[in-house]
């Protein structure tokens, strides 16, 4: 037994309690059950992408003509990635990097990333922390390739990351890039 | 606050009664007819070492609730996200927690919308190039418009989060992820296993 002695009560009421300790740790117990047995032990998580789909034009909005901005294109071939700068069809920069041999489930592409990453440092437009735009990435894959590939790739385009200015002057880190697919 | 829990110990009964073969005197049986005194005389504690532990309630109880604390907030209401048994998840490092959103999910026969059938992966890989999965783009769309009647005034986010299967073609990917920016999600999110952290 468990209990709380609040001193001698001098002829009054007993004021001392005592607590049964047997159906308390019995609560405990139960409750360790049913919460072990409806714990979530997985946890998923996300990776975002976005389609720029052209729709129709905004009629309440004036046409303001602008030049395209610097998009990076990845090309996935069987050996190389070709990392391609472009605005617009004019090619701004263009560079490779060795695609490594795996056939395992967890794919890895560090040599990408960090090739991604000094490329974006050299050619990226976007690179003051007030500058709330991201980098647009177009990935250039082949139909058969497997979507762990492709998930692969990603990873590595994430992976460069850059400060942004968000409320409250709190700067915060993102990623440099956001990713879309070409469809050709 | 002090406890302590004892093992129970065996007690030896002696009968005095001639007709005790008969007729027994209500109480314990086990152990009593085994002859091994020595064993008898050591789990009745008799001679060598008490072999009774006692137990200290209060460290077991703290540990209870700690244990229960632990599990409380790690808790989840809403329940687990349910991904499709036959869906391998692929890895990956660089990812955000995952949204409220329409769940896509893809393996290598069909497409579901939140476990509801909506097209044929194996059609869009024998047709060899990308094409509107019709029944995925009518789902979603009527996801939209059931969105928007709830929420007339706020802005519709346009996300959904694809479950694809880590050997499924990129035809199909690109195929689903084009219809369902097509239906007005044009924020697709893949879903991935997070990869634990490696020793660096």
């Amino acid at each position: 037994m468990g209990g709380v002695d609040v001193g001698p009560t001098n002829g009054k009421r007993q004021t001392n309690i005592e607590i049964n300790m047997i159906p308390f740790i019995d609560l405990l117990m139960v409750t360790i059950m049913f919460l072990l047995i409806t714990a979530v032990w997985v946890n998923f998580s996300r990776m975002n992408a976005n389609a720029q789909i052209p729709g129709p034009p905004d009629p309440t909005k004036e046409i303001d003509p602008q030049t395209p901005e610097k998009a990076l294109n990845v090309h996935v071939t069987d050996n190389e990635f070709k990392l391609v700068w472009k605005q617009g069809a004019t090619v701004v920069s263009e560079t490779t990097s060795e695609r490594p041999k795996g056939t395992g489930t967890d794919l890895r592409y560090d040599d990408l990333a960090t090739k991604i990453a000094a490329e974006w440092k050299q050619q990226s437009s976007h690179q003051d922390k007030s500058d709330k735009k991201q980098d647009q990435a177009i990935l250039h894959v082949d139909n058969r390739l497997p979507f762990k590939e492709v998930i692969a790739v990603l990873d590595a385009i994430y992976d460069c990351k850059r400060e942004m200015v968000v409320e409250n002057n709190e700067v915060k880190s993102f990623p440099a890039f956001n990713m879309s697919f070409s469809v050709k | 606050m002090s406890g302590g829990g004892r093992i129970s110990i065996f007690k030896k009964q002696h009968h005095h009664d001639p007709h005790s073969h008969a007729v027994h005197k209500p109480g314990r049986r086990l152990m009593h007819g085994v002859p091994l005194h020595f064993v008898h005389k050591r789990v009745a504690g008799g001679g060598g070492r008490n072999v009774n532990a006692p137990l200290n309630l209060v460290a077991f109880i703290d540990f209870l609730i700690v244990t229960v604390i632990f599990l409380l907030m790690s808790f989840s209401a809403s329940g687990e996200i349910t991904v499709d048994k036959s869906i391998s998840l692929p890895k990956a490092d660089n990812v955000q927690d995952v949204v409220e959103a329409p769940m896509v999910a893809v393996n290598g026969n069909q497409v579901l919308v939140d476990g509801s059938p909506a097209g044929s992966t194996r059609a869009i890989e024998d047709l060899g190039r990308m094409q509107k999965v019709d029944e995925l783009f009518d789902l979603l769309k009527r996801k939209r418009e059931l969105w928007k009647s709830f929420h007339p005034q706020k802005p519709f986010p346009g996300v959904c989060v694809l479950q694809v299967d880590e050997n499924v073609p990129s035809l199909v990917v690109k195929s689903v992820f084009q219809t369902a920016a097509y239906a007005g999600y044009p924020n697709v999110s893949f879903m991935v296993r997070k990869r634990g952290k490696t020793a660096e």
